[in-house]
């Protein structure tokens, strides 16, 4: 069965649209991931124009960010405070981030800098979580514990503007929070991610925030820039597709649903050089894509129609 | 359908009795309407033509049936390798090209005669000499004459590529002397709008009749609303598309929190 996307202006197979939006979204449930790395160049490789796949993964991963925030919340997870400092700084990024998509659209380069980007994050993502999966499964072999240290105290506490974090017990400026909004803000609109899996290790190692409440807060934090940038997107690109948001956003709430039931009954470590593999097979059919001389060199977009 | 049928066929008995060079035809779909099922559809063209009934039958002339679609701007864009990377490095403004073009015809197409007549892909709409001096280039210039005709030909290439152009001989089926019939695909991705529909009859390579006809392809139902909407008020759009997905996330959480518990 196929459904007819308006904004896109093609048909696709729902079942296909649907696996998709499910395996993306039980993925992300396993990891507690956005998933938004993985759903912008499956959309792309299915045929749906860039520009509304990127625009369309912002408005889903919306959706699925309040799923995962909700869950973190009634835990006392999430640093509301910490999550307004780093948006004050996403919200200038994202509309930096979408003037360098409309530059982009309209000089013609958006589908090699889109290709780029993701093959520059997902290899050092998937070449990130490879070495540190398997190190942790050496070390279960060797029968070795680590001992993580709970506290940094780097040049971010160094810094003018100091501001105190009760919640994540910190006492730090607020500029390196909101350089690093600022950067997530930039890459969350130009490539349609939620920017978690980058997020995160900043707040671990820059910020020095407790682990236990990273992944609420940020999942806080890309509720609202993801927001924003779905909202730039349809008054300024007008590429959001509803259609196509409308059947992600259901598969992939289901997906991460299941996906965190599953996480829960399996071993992390396997899990995760597994996902490192999946993220690294995406990078090298982008990488391919672009170094495989193309059969037709040339390739047409239609601008407007006139009626 | 049964009364185009009928009128054909009292227009034939005229045809015969008076001996007149004319042309009709018809068509099973005066408007076509994508849906959110829409996954293409076949048009069907029909009519009658008659010429001479004393001559035999290849005197009796050729037809050539032409749909041209909505009008559009496209942008074609050339790729060129750079330290192995391909990407696009030319890039030239289309204006006032068909959207949509179809061209067949009961014996072979006829280059020269389609030429005289100003009958083609790029010749469809008047307006649609394209103006070189108009294009905006990004590295490197697209001046030379091949480079023009390498970009002219690439528009219909890969036009024809996504099903939207298409030019072929012979399709038209001749169902008795004077009956014809010719069945158009018209793929997923086409253009809405109104869509001309020009039958022309040659004898001796000359146009003797012309039949026109408008038909219109027209989204409706959610694909029309959502559309429209997208582009007349996008603000509350992007607002409406948040508050689907605030309200699919924080029921999804809830949901399964509840069936967690029991």
């Amino acid at each position: 069965m196929s459904i007819y996307l308006p904004i896109a202006e093609l048909s696709v197979n729902l079942f296909v649209l649907l696996s998709l939006g499910g395996g993306v979204g039980f993925l992300s449930g396993m990891f507690g991931l956005g998933g938004g790395f993985l759903m912008t160049p499956l959309l792309i490789f299915m045929g749906i124009p860039t520009n509304v796949a990127v625009a369309t993964s912002a408005n889903q991963i919306v959706a699925s960010s309040i799923s995962g925030t909700i869950g973190h919340w009634r835990q006392g997870l999430v640093d509301f405070k910490m999550g307004g400092v780093l948006l004050t700084g996403s919200v200038f990024g994202s509309v930096l981030g979408i003037w360098i998509f409309k530059t982009l659209v309209s000089s013609g380069q958006i589908e090699t800098a889109i290709s780029i980007l993701y093959f520059v994050l997902l290899t050092s993502i998937g070449t990130l979580m490879l070495i540190e999966s398997s190190q942790v499964i050496r070390d279960r072999i060797r029968k070795k514990t680590v001992i993580k240290k709970i506290h940094y105290h780097n040049w971010a506490h160094k810094l003018p503007f100091k501001v105190r974090f009760y919640k994540s017990k910190l006492y730090i400026s607020v500029i390196p929070p909101i350089i690093i909004g600022f950067f997530i803000g930039v890459l969350s609109a130009v490539m349609g991610i939620g920017g978690s899996f980058i997020l995160i290790p900043a707040m671990i190692y820059f910020l020095g925030m407790p682990t236990s409440k990273v992944i609420g807060t940020s999942l806080f934090q890309i509720i609202f820039i993801t927001a924003i940038i779905t909202l730039l997107h349809t008054t300024t690109t007008f590429a959001v597709d509803a259609i196509l948001a409308f059947f992600l956003i259901i598969s992939s709430v289901i997906g991460a649903q299941l996906g965190v039931l599953v996480a829960n009954k399996l071993r992390g470590e396997e899990i995760r050089a597994l996902l490192a593999v999946i993220v690294l097979v995406v990078a090298v059919k982008i990488a391919l894509d672009l170094l495989v001389p193309p059969e037709e060199i040339f390739n047409l977009t239609v601008l407007r129609v006139i009626f | 359908m049964h009364i185009k049928s009928i009128v054909i066929s009292i227009f034939l008995f005229l045809l015969l009795t008076f001996n007149v060079t004319a042309l009709v035809i018809g068509s099973d779909e005066e408007e076509i309407l994508i849906d959110a099922n829409f996954a293409g559809q076949d048009l069907l063209v029909f009519g009658a033509f008659y010429a001479d009934p004393s001559q035999p039958r290849d005197e009796k002339g050729d037809l050539l049936i032409e749909i041209v679609g909505p009008s559009e701007d496209v942008m074609l864009r050339k790729k060129k390798s750079f330290i192995g990377f391909w990407l696009n490095a030319y890039q030239v403004e289309f204006r006032d090209i068909p959207g949509f073009y179809y061209l067949s015809s009961t014996s072979e197409i006829d280059r020269e005669f389609l030429d005289q007549n100003n009958i083609g892909i790029l010749k469809a709409k008047r307006s649609s000499e394209i103006d070189w001096s108009s294009l905006t280039i990004n590295w490197g210039g697209v001046n030379s004459d091949t480079d023009k005709k390498e970009f002219n030909e690439a528009l219909v290439r890969t036009k024809t590529q996504e099903g939207l152009y298409k030019e072929a001989n012979n399709e038209i089926q001749i169902l008795d002397g004077n009956l014809f019939k010719t069945s158009i695909h018209i793929p997923n991705t086409v253009p809405v709008g109104k869509y001309d529909v020009n039958v022309y009859l040659i004898i001796d390579e000359k146009i003797k009749r012309q039949y026109s006809y408008q038909f219109t392809i027209t989204r409706i139902g959610i694909e029309e609303a959502i559309y429209n909407f997208a582009f007349d008020f996008p603000l509350l759009y992007g607002l409406i598309s948040l508050a689907i997905a605030a309200i699919a996330g924080w029921s999804g959480a809830e949901l399964f929190r509840r069936f967690r518990k029991s």
